[in-house]
């Protein structure tokens, strides 16, 4: 591997990860304490997330919004710190629906929206009902300062996507470059090329193995925080753990074949064999079944909605610095493993 | 063309002439269902009727693969090798195999039958679940002869079948499981047959590798 390439490698993880971990989060909404409205005047905490809500004091505004057409203004009682507030709330006895949803206003975090499910009692339910208009001004749409966008569920573990998602990336890289040297080598008839090209593949398919162990690691621990379980069932983490297995089982295969052309031609096949397997069921498969990754049913990938610009800036570039990653490791293994053939072969 | 057919009837001769080892792949079926009512009696949930019959089909697919393979010996793999084109072989054999592993596949069926009855039957879109009984049963056959012959080239023994083989048919044994699923609820054909295309697309795909990559594996 070049050089220059390889300071590439290291600029691109070290830039990646310092702002994976450094880089701030974009203000979000986190809880809110109601568990139940009722006619009348109603107390509550709002909870956020990296908001501004102290220094931002006199301009905050908070609503609550009643089946998304109508807009109750609440008072805001008191600034507890930058992230909690204490809300109060005038409903009438008539109201249009049974959802709440709850948004915060300031000019440094712009809107943030807090969706919590909360009980009622004592109203009358009418569809359609407008009550008094509620006069308030928005200040700012969107947040000033920039930030990982910031979701309900996942949180401040967003910036796994920077580990995560690249392991399978790289992964996908060193099986394709794999596969291709498996190819070469069952169209090669040169004896030393073939062997050649038979460590290439065997040794990419290691390097690969160690990313998707990596990735299946990384993923587990994002589940458990997202999903609440180190596995579930989602046809991704299923198909990744076939993945897994075929492609031990290729070592396998590997090393019960005796050595010489045979077992270039077998674990070749087998490679080949083990590529379009991971393809179907990484690529194809999850487009047909209901899972839990992000953008499923259509696309097993972040969406570009749940990519914003703030992520590409790390994400792109932590993808590409994991990629020269996994080929240097490569280059290294192969390296080696010549080395020990060329010395089982003297001896 | 007519090698093939001359190679599918010597498939058969040799089925028929090893009497022992068909009986042997039925009893397994047998003693695999049975096995399963002891510990059932009775299932009344489709899904637990659906996985327990791809799991029979599953090992009985790998049980009849066994010797697809090593029952010819030496002299006779020189003298194919010699006689007509690989390709010819693995055509041969992945048919005969396909439509082995559907016939035991139906008479696993009928064992699932005979021990609990049609209970489970009795809502069935009939027609589509014996299309994916079909699809499936030949998806198995035709990815699993493939694997055979790697596994009886490689020397490494009947483990390797199991362990090539498994991960292999993977995304098959899911889709058919819930396809078969499907089809016991009597949902609809506009439900199911994305389910139905998937196995036809894996049948395919799996024939069209081993059709491609035989050749390599049978020179020696």
């Amino acid at each position: 591997m070049k050089l220059w390439l390889k300071i590439v490698c290291v600029i691109l993880l070290f830039y990646s990860a310092l702002f994976a971990f450094w880089h701030p989060m974009a203000p979000g909404g986190l809880s809110v304490s109601a568990t139940e409205f009722h006619p009348g005047r109603n107390d509550f905490f709002l909870v956020g997330y990296s908001t501004h809500f102290l220094s931002e004091k006199d301009n905050l505004q908070v609503f609550v919004s009643n089946d998304s057409t109508t807009i109750f203004c609440a008072d805001v009682v008191d600034v507890i710190s930058d992230a909690k507030v204490m809300v109060s709330l005038f409903l009438p006895d008539t109201i249009s629906s049974t959802r709440f949803g709850f948004f915060a206003n300031t000019k440094a975090d712009g809107t943030i929206i807090i969706d919590a499910p909360v009980g009622n009692s004592g109203f009358t339910v009418v569809p359609g009902f407008q009550p008094d208009e509620c006069k308030y001004k928005v200040a700012n749409e969107d947040a000033t300062s920039f930030g990982f966008p910031f979701q309900p569920v996942i949180m401040e573990s967003i910036r796994n996507l920077m580990w995560h998602v690249p392991m399978w990336f790289t992964m996908f890289a060193l099986m394709i470059m794999s596969f291709y040297f498996s190819l070469r080598s069952l169209s090669i008839d040169a004896d030393e090329q073939k062997v050649r090209f038979d460590l290439k593949a065997s040794s990419s398919a290691v390097v690969g193995l160690l990313f998707c162990t990596l990735g299946l690691i990384t993923g587990s621990i994002w589940a458990r925080f997202t999903w609440g379980a180190w596995w579930t069932n989602d046809p991704q983490l299923n198909g990744s753990m076939v993945v897994f297995i075929v492609y031990i089982g290729y070592f396998i295969l590997r090393d019960s074949t005796p050595d010489g052309d045979k077992r270039i031609r077998l674990a070749g096949i087998f490679n080949i064999f083990a590529f379009v397997l991971m393809v179907v069921l990484l690529m194809v498969m999850p487009r047909f079944t209901e899972g839990l990754h992000p953008g499923k049913s259509g696309n097993p990938a972040f969406s570009k909605y749940d990519l914003d610009s703030s992520l590409r800036t790390v994400f792109y570039p932590a993808c590409a610095g994991f990629i020269l990653l996994g080929y240097w490791i490569y280059d290294l293994y192969f390296r080696i493993k010549k080395i020990q053939l060329h010395e089982e072969e003297q001896i | 063309m007519s090698q093939v057919v001359a190679l599918l009837r010597k498939e058969w001769m040799m089925e028929i002439r090893q009497k022992h080892a068909l009986a042997g792949v039925i009893i397994y079926v047998l003693a695999t269902v049975f096995v399963c009512y002891l510990s059932f009696q009775k299932i009344e949930d489709t899904k637990t009727w659906g996985a327990l019959l791809w799991i029979t089909g599953l090992f009985t697919a790998f049980n009849a693969m066994q010797k697809t393979f090593s029952q010819e010996n030496q002299g006779t793999q020189m003298l194919l090798y010699t006689m007509t084109h690989p390709r010819n072989i693995i055509l041969a054999k992945a048919i005969y195999n396909a439509i082995f592993v559907a016939c035991l596949n139906l008479i696993s069926l009928f064992f699932f039958v005979l021990f609990f009855g049609t209970d489970v039957l009795a809502g069935a879109d009939f027609v589509q679940f014996m299309l994916g009984l079909f699809l499936g049963s030949t998806g198995l056959g035709l990815a699993l002869t493939f694997i055979a012959g790697l596994a009886f080239k490689s020397g490494g023994g009947l483990g390797l079948v199991a362990i090539l083989g498994f991960p292999v048919v993977m995304p098959l044994l899911i889709t058919i499981v819930r396809h078969t699923t499907f089809a016991l609820e009597g949902m609809s054909y506009s439900v199911n047959s994305l389910n139905l295309v998937v196995l036809l697309v894996l049948n395919i795909l799996s024939f069209a590798l081993a059709y491609i990559l035989f050749p390599y594996l049978w020179r020696e």
